[in-house]
């Protein structure tokens, strides 16, 4: 009986401090924002309770779309971008040489550097006058392509797209790699024997062998993206025109350019509402190709 | 060894030029492989070579080499940049997060991970919870908050976020790692009477040391990193993060080009030596946490 009581007093002592950080952090805030949306409120003075107001006004913003669409710009290239590029390269990377050990980490190097300076580094290439991407194009005769990357509402999702993908193909190609090695030699050398040829090999075996895996990479690619809002943030702050804005961007805008608290907090739970439909619709769709 | 095994089973001429074809396609295959980590590369490259020009260097020849190396760029970021603030606020928020992150975590995960309980399944849920949601979207409601308890501004701002963000990660590559550790070795220390807390601070902390080394890194990379926290939580100029100084530096100093990638350079130095010193752990750090989201 002392025996279990003891058991438990560590159990509780043990766990509290953990629990109440990650509640008073991480679990609590979501519900508030969720309760804060229901309010017109500036930050100071008196909260007045608005119902579905302020939900009902983002969904009516085109703004709040457009950011959205934006979103679904980012999602679509690093899922388009990323994991087909890191999925050849895990192919091809699987062996552990000097050389392929480099490639490996070269690919991986732009992860462990903060979004701030890739942000800033990425402005200074497309700066329209001193940019050296403007630059290169004007040195290879290629001057009609010389553009305002950033400053253009016609292509700047793009350009800013290009720097997401750049810095994250690095943690999907060790994903692939670690789940590629998992796939018994055994398999591989049937299919050499069979005389399967390498494309072949490639879409009726590897794929499917490492199908959960490529499952978990798009949901970290539908997360990742919806977190696209550092390095966004510093390139062009969703201008120009709110051109570039996300749906992380309209939020900080609203809530601490103009102190919409509320409203602020009403577009913080539809960010979570929407990266959810978005994972469950994903596992969805990929379980019927799964089974099929 | 598979492909030279192969290859000798094949006679003749035509094993030859097949073997001639393969070899100048891995040759190739080499080419393209090099050339793509050298894009990846060079836009860090860039930064650090142009953080040793001068202002005109920059402008002029913005692909060549410094035609002097100015190395007092580091120096004049670091005092009139205000750089040299900025690093010691970014150790010390990191190295804090840190270390509250490895205790908590470590003792979580060993509770969760070996010992029975009710709630057990409901707290691990809670964690994984965390994982998915997408970090921005409790900025407004941690502003208000903290706002509200009176921390917005200090270092526990930052720290206590930091720390509940890091920690379903932590439990989970922590717990992951002593599923492998055999029980009879707590069993034998409880027969020998030592209780709950020096079975974990004598013999579950030396066993965790390798998961604890990923969470570090994967940690270190996260808090030393991290822009929208410091963005909206602190306003003080004398605590500002790096990052968060860096965005502010761009705009301040914004036609001193050289000061800034001297200030960029210095932010980066420190992560890019720990991942060529740490590579392993943060891969396998990167492959548990995936497999477990």
């Amino acid at each position: 009986m002392a025996f279990t009581n003891r058991l438990r007093g560590f159990i509780v002592i043990g766990l509290l401090p953990a629990l109440i950080i990650y509640l008073v952090f991480v679990i609590v805030p979501i519900l508030w924002s969720a309760y804060y949306g229901f309010f017109d409120w500036k930050g100071i003075g008196t909260a007045r309770f608005i119902g579905l107001g302020n939900y009902a006004e983002a969904l009516k913003d085109p703004i709040f779309w457009k950011a959205l669409k934006n979103n679904l710009i980012v999602v679509a290239a690093s899922i388009l971008g990323q994991l087909p590029i890191a999925l050849i390269l895990s192919l091809i990377l699987r062996k552990s040489t000097l050389f392929h050990r480099f490639v490996r980490s070269a690919v991986f190097m732009p992860m462990v550097v903060s979004t701030v300076v890739i942000g800033l580094i990425w402005g200074y290439i497309y700066h329209p006058q001193i940019g050296i991407l403007n630059v290169l194009l004007e040195q290879f005769g290629l001057g009609s392509w010389i553009r305002d990357w950033l400053g253009d509402p016609g292509i700047n999702m793009y350009s800013v797209s290009a720097p997401v993908i750049w810095a994250n193909i690095g943690p999907y190609l060790i994903i692939f790699l670690s789940a590629i090695q998992n796939i018994s030699s055994d398999v591989e050398e049937a299919a050499k024997i069979d005389g399967a040829i390498k494309a072949k090999w490639l879409y009726l075996i590897v794929i499917p062998m490492i199908w959960d895996t490529i499952k978990v990479a798009i949901v970290l690619c539908i997360s990742g993206s919806l977190k696209a809002f550092d390095l966004i943030f510093v390139m062009t702050g969703g201008g120009p025109a709110q051109s570039t804005e996300l749906l992380a961007t309209y939020m900080y805008n609203n809530t601490f350019e103009i102190f919409r608290y509320g409203y602020g907090s009403a577009v913080s739970t539809l960010i979570i509402i929407i990266s959810m439909i978005l994972v469950l619709g994903s596992q969805l769709l990929m379980r019927k190709r799964g089974m099929e | 060894m598979k492909t030279i095994a192969t290859g000798s089973l094949a006679e003749g001429t035509a094993g030859r030029t097949s073997r001639a074809l393969r070899f100048r396609a891995s040759w190739l295959l080499h080419l393209v492989l090099l050339a793509f980590s050298l894009v990846t590369l060079y836009p860090l490259l860039w930064l650090f070579i142009s953080s040793f020009k001068s202002n005109q260097d920059f402008f002029g020849s913005p692909f060549a080499l410094p035609s002097v190396w100015q190395f007092e760029n580091y120096t004049r970021a670091w005092e009139i940049g205000g750089i040299g603030s900025a690093f010691l606020n970014s150790v010390v928020v990191s190295v804090l997060s840190l270390v509250l992150t490895l205790f908590l975590g470590t003792l979580t995960a060993f509770i969760v991970s070996r010992l029975e309980f009710r709630f057990k399944g409901l707290i691990m849920m809670l964690f994984v919870l965390g994982m998915l949601i997408p970090i921005h979207s409790t900025l407004v409601p941690l502003f208000i908050l903290m706002k509200s308890l009176g921390i917005l501004d200090t270092y526990a701002s930052l720290i206590l976020p930091y720390t509940a963000f890091e920690l379903p990660i932590a439990v989970f590559v922590v717990a992951a790692y002593l599923t492998s550790v055999p029980k009879e070795l707590e069993e034998a220390a409880m027969i020998d009477g030592t209780g709950y807390w020096g079975i974990f601070f004598r013999i579950i902390v030396p066993l965790a040391v390798p998961a604890m080394a990923t969470v570090s890194i994967l940690g270190f990379l996260r808090f030393w990193n991290d822009f929208a926290f410091a963005l909206v939580f602190i306003n003080d100029q004398a605590l500002k993060t790096l990052p968060l100084s860096l965005s502010l530096f761009s705009d301040g100093y914004g036609t001193d080009y050289s000061l800034t990638m001297a200030a960029m350079s210095i932010a980066v130095i420190p992560t890019i030596i720990i991942y060529l010193l740490f590579q392993n752990y943060i891969m396998k750090g990167m492959v548990a946490g995936a497999v477990k989201g």
